[in-house]
């Protein structure tokens, strides 16, 4: 089974996923991916810590896929 | 093995949560306990099964989880030497979860009729083991705070803190570091969050100077901020007789 490293980008800081893990479908990648994705960006978002979280996920060494989650709040900027 | 190594770390756990007399301590050494080695991450009783014992961790670590329908793991509770994590399977015939191991595994498998006849034979003892389920639904109910209200880093650093705890009480403490033996992926199960998760999780603790988790133990580098973090109350554990 090939193997899968899901490297996570918080605003410009940078996770790297030595270990990665290995999935039998492309698909299975796709939902572990977001999964990832709103689950790291529900806890940045929420305690501030960033405001876009990126799953770059990658087939050993070559691009695989790329979630990207984006935190936009709207104001009206008159009250 | 010994009755006394047997039944070495629940006595310790009783007599510190329920102040356990001497007296029931002989009677608990006494009982028919049959010792059996487990391998690693190997189901002890499955969800649906109908069990006909109890078993004691004399060495080792377990875990409790529910699977869902597609196949998503949570686990639910961690356990340490001297729990009887299925003692409801007594009185609750069909598990309705699984128990299995997380490391190797010595356990002391005891018969239903033999727990059975020493609760109608000393109330002291069966009224222990029901504050011990309490105590074990007191953690559920911390388990379920946990997950639901507080975020990855924190919801990590109280499952860590809760387990020292518990080692604490059966001397299993060595300095400032103590076992856990999860993979990144049972962190991920037990925690609601991914591998990849966890394993982002487990890097800020360290990189912030907090904690260290490297080959199932954990090294607490700064006790204050791991404390703050946590945000744990020991209180739900009732280690003492008085709480």
């Amino acid at each position: 089974m090939p193997r899968f490293h899901f490297h996570i980008q918080e605003n410009g800081r940078f996770i790297p996923d030595e270990e990665g893990q290995e999935f039998a479908a492309g698909e299975e990648v796709r939902k572990e991916a977001v999964a990832t994705g709103a689950s790291i960006a529900r806890d940045a978002f929420i305690s501030g810590s960033a405001n876009r979280v990126i799953v770059d996920v990658r087939e050993e060494e070559a691009p695989f896929l790329k979630v990207s989650i984006t935190l936009d709040v709207e104001e009206p900027t008159e009250r | 093995m010994s009755s006394e190594i047997i039944s070495a770390a629940l006595v310790r756990r009783l007599r510190t949560s329920a102040g356990i007399s001497d007296e029931d301590v002989q009677t608990i050494r006494a009982l028919p306990i049959t010792v059996k080695d487990y391998a690693a991450d190997r189901p002890v009783v499955r969800d649906g099964q109908r069990a006909t014992e109890c078993c004691l961790i004399v060495d080792g670590f377990c875990a409790r989880s529910k699977t869902t329908s597609d196949g998503k793991r949570q686990i639910l509770s961690l356990h340490v030497p001297g729990e009887i994590p299925d003692l409801m399977s007594l009185h609750l015939h069909v598990m309705d979860h699984d128990l299995s191991t997380l490391t190797a595994c010595t356990l002391g498998l005891i018969a239903h009729e033999t727990l059975r006849q020493l609760h109608r034979r000393n109330p002291n003892v069966a009224e222990v083991f029901w504050r011990d389920t309490l105590i074990d639904a007191a953690m559920f109910r911390e388990w379920i705070v946990n997950v639901g209200q507080r975020p990855a880093p924190a919801r990590l650093a109280h499952v860590m803190m809760e387990l020292r705890e518990r080692l604490k009480v059966i001397g299993r403490i060595s300095g400032s570091s103590f076992e856990m033996p999860l993979t990144q992926e049972q962190i991920g199960e037990a925690l609601g969050i991914t591998a990849v998760h966890a394993n982002r999780v487990i890097r800020q603790l360290r990189e912030d100077g907090i904690v260290d988790v490297q080959r199932g133990r954990v090294s607490v580098l700064d006790e204050g901020r791991f404390q703050e973090l946590a945000d744990f109350d020991h209180r739900y554990l009732h280690q003492s007789p008085a709480l």
